[in-house]
């Protein structure tokens, strides 16, 4: 997998501008991190973890890290929220909210692949710090908002959720994009203190086109909670890592998540939770509505090491195939080194019920409509969890749009 | 109002309705009955238009329009009703959605505009007190968790929410507790009228014993074999089939 020579000439070359303009002190970390890439290069799908999901073709391509500031236009901002706007990386004007930004970012000890070539080129982006016992009185919306510049460009950040013993946050990492040739990368750098709580939405709504990118690991202290949504929309090729520890006993999580993808899109989650302590619990729960010409990869695992006695697990994954066309595969994985364990695992991939979609024509209800019903129903588990009004209504009116759900469904 | 000439009917390649004929005028009650298997299930999702049945001969008028060129949905909204013999569960679409649904698409049918939510909900409370549901079953899922007798009364509901024409009812008296007999038998009474026909599935003369019927046939072979008045219901109680098979 290692880069051939001259491959990735275009990411050196950029690499090599990029770097010149930093002081030697900002360079060094910056380019053990770039080596470290052009030795690894773009995963393929000989890695387990890519199989389907092959990034090979990433390396002909010549992105320009992002320089220019795209207008912004009237964005969906949410009400009852704080927001943070992020245009191609770029903070746009937020005075109530830029003490939650930083132009700066940590680097990790140096790594491998799309998560080298991000903290090679990394700048910061959310850094949001809570003391001891605080409280995010409003949801926090931070937008990442992909425009077209001159030329296809790259950009990547890093962010730091940081929330302190018993501090309380909710935040909505908001992707949107106009579909673009770009590529985007995200680092996600999430810890909670003991018995913190963290409701965190991962909402993407990208037009096909552009490739993003996105990370997110978290780690959990005693007793801490972490809830998290996360919902596909539509999307060019989007890959999303999300990788919680349950670092100590006590701790808790929720993931659910809905991919409802747009034509053309390829969407790949791979969801792990590491039980590292004993007395955890996780809940993992993912829907997919995948459609024609469309591929969706779901990897959950967890991971029950030595010593997590206790542990009450479960995940579930469910898929709805929208056409004979369609394309998925979901995966759910368990490994357990301890044997007083509680752990339930099971995916399921099928059709629309027919039964039921004739049940409802016979009641008067039109095909498309009785159609856009049966999918909401199957999507109801997870919509069911986002306890944000506004939000929960933005997604709903995007669910019912015909082009998204109803457009193929002849099929 | 509604008129079967001759019509054939096949499933998966075989041949279930072998030329039945049935005239029904409005104001009328019909009962069907035969022995299992015999086609009226197939007779019913026919009428209704749901997919899978193959029409290879013969005609269906409803009101002299040609019924078998319609969408099943388009037959809902034109006013025929069936009573499914299996009522399927549907977790996720409440049973007020369903409602809401259906009455709309029925109005938007007719050039109507959509209900008034208060009008809806008053509509639907009535309705569900005649046939004993309690409202709160209606916000969870069409007939998701609902006993074998609740599903019935539930489908009469539906029935007298949206006020068909022409109602058939697929066995819709099987399984049911002489109470909630009684119940879905009020229900068919209550929508009774010079402007509406029934058509009851049934193996029972119980019944028949609420909801008179004008006529009765029996179905076997997949065509109508003998046709009489409420009368043969009871001989059919007490001969059963044989004496017809062997005619
Ligand atoms: N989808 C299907 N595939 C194959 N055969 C079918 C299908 N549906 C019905 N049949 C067959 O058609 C015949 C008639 O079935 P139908 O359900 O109409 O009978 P019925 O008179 O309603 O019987 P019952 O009194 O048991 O309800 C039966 O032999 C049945 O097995
Ligand atoms: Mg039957």
């Amino acid at each position: 997998m290692s880069a051939q020579p001259n491959e990735l000439a275009t990411y050196s070359a950029q690499f090599e501008r990029y770097a010149n303009a930093l002081t030697a002190a900002e360079r060094a970390p910056r380019s053990v991190q770039f080596s470290r890439f052009l030795a690894s290069g773009f995963p393929d799908k000989h890695q387990e973890d890519w199989r389907y999901s092959d990034l090979s073709r990433l390396a002909e391509q010549n992105y320009e890290p992002d320089v220019t500031t795209a207008e912004v236009s009237p964005i969906a901002l949410l009400p009852d929220a704080d927001a943070l706007v992020y245009i191609n990386s770029h903070l746009q004007d937020a005075p109530s909210t830029s003490r939650w930004h930083s132009d700066t970012c940590e680097l990790p000890p140096p790594t491998t692949g799309v998560d080298a070539l991000n903290a090679a080129f990394a700048s910061g982006g959310l850094r949001l710090r809570l003391d001891r016992g605080t409280r995010l009185d409003k949801p926090l919306q931070v937008l990442f908002v992909s425009r077209a510049d001159l030329q296809a460009s790259m950009s990547h950040q890093r962010h730091l959720i940081e929330l302190g013993d018993q501090a309380e946050a909710t935040v909505l990492l908001d992707f949107s994009g106009d579909g673009s040739e770009r590529l985007a990368t995200h680092f996600f750098d999430v810890r909670l203190g003991r018995g913190a709580r963290l409701r965190l939405y991962r909402i993407q709504n990208e037009k096909a086109g552009g490739t993003l990118m996105t990370r997110i690991d978290a780690k959990l202290s005693r007793d801490a909670k972490f809830e998290a949504v996360t919902i596909d929309l539509g999307g060019g090729f989007i890959r999303h890592d999300l990788d919680i520890a349950l670092a100590e006993s006590g701790a808790e999580t929720t993931v659910a998540g809905l991919y409802a993808q747009a034509k053309h899109s390829h969407i790949d989650n791979h969801v792990r939770v590491v039980h590292a302590a004993a007395h955890c619990t996780s809940r993992m729960n993912y829907r997919g509505l995948v459609d024609e010409k469309t591929k969706a990869v779901f990897n959950g695992k967890v991971v029950v090491q030595p010593g997590a006695q206790k542990t009450d697990s479960e995940q579930r994954i469910a898929n709805l195939l929208l056409s004979r066309k369609a394309e998925v595969n979901a995966k759910p994985d368990l490994e357990i080194y301890a044997d007083d364990v509680k752990c339930a695992h099971g995916a399921t991939v099928g059709q629309l019920d027919e039964v039921a979609l004739a049940y409802l024509r016979s009641r008067g209800i039109a095909k498309d409509t009785a159609r856009a019903m049966l999918l909401r129903a199957f999507a109801l588990e997870i919509l069911d969890r986002i306890e944000w009004p506004a939000l929960r209504a933005r997604i709903e009116s995007a669910l019912h749009l015909p082009s998204e759900l109803t457009v193929d469904f002849e099929a | 109002m509604l008129e079967i000439n001759n019509l054939h009917a096949r499933v998966e390649e075989k041949e279930i309705l072998k030329g039945l004929n049935l005239s029904i005028k409005p104001g009328e009650v019909h009962a069907i009955m035969g022995p299992n298997g015999s086609g009226k299930s197939t007779l019913s999702n026919v009428i209704a238009g749901r997919e899978g049945y193959e029409v290879t001969e013969g005609s269906v008028l409803f009101d002299g329009k040609n019924l078998l060129d319609l969408e099943p949905e388009i037959r809902a909204c034109e006013g025929i009703f069936l009573g499914f013999q299996y009522p399927v569960e549907i977790p996720g679409v409440s049973n007020m959605t369903l409602l809401k649904a259906a009455i709309n698409a029925r109005r938007k049918h007719q050039g109507e505009t959509e209900i008034a939510p208060n009008d809806f909900l008053a509509w639907v409370r009535d309705r569900a007190k005649l046939v004993k549901i309690d409202p709160k079953m209606l916000s969870r899922g069409v007939n998701e968790g609902f006993s074998g007798g609740e599903k019935k009364r539930n489908e009469i509901l539906q029935m007298l929410v949206l006020q068909p024409r022409l109602m058939i009812l697929d066995e819709t008296d099987s399984g049911l507790d002489i109470d909630a007999l009684k119940i879905v038998a009020d229900g068919i009474n209550a929508l009774r009228g010079p402007t509406r026909a029934t058509v009851l599935v049934t193996h029972y003369q119980r019944l028949l014993d609420y909801v008179q019927p004008d006529y009765v046939h029996v179905l076997a072979r997949g065509r109508i074999v003998k046709s009489g008045g409420p009368e043969l219901a009871k001989e059919l109680e007490e001969k059963g089939y044989g004496w017809l098979e062997a005619a």
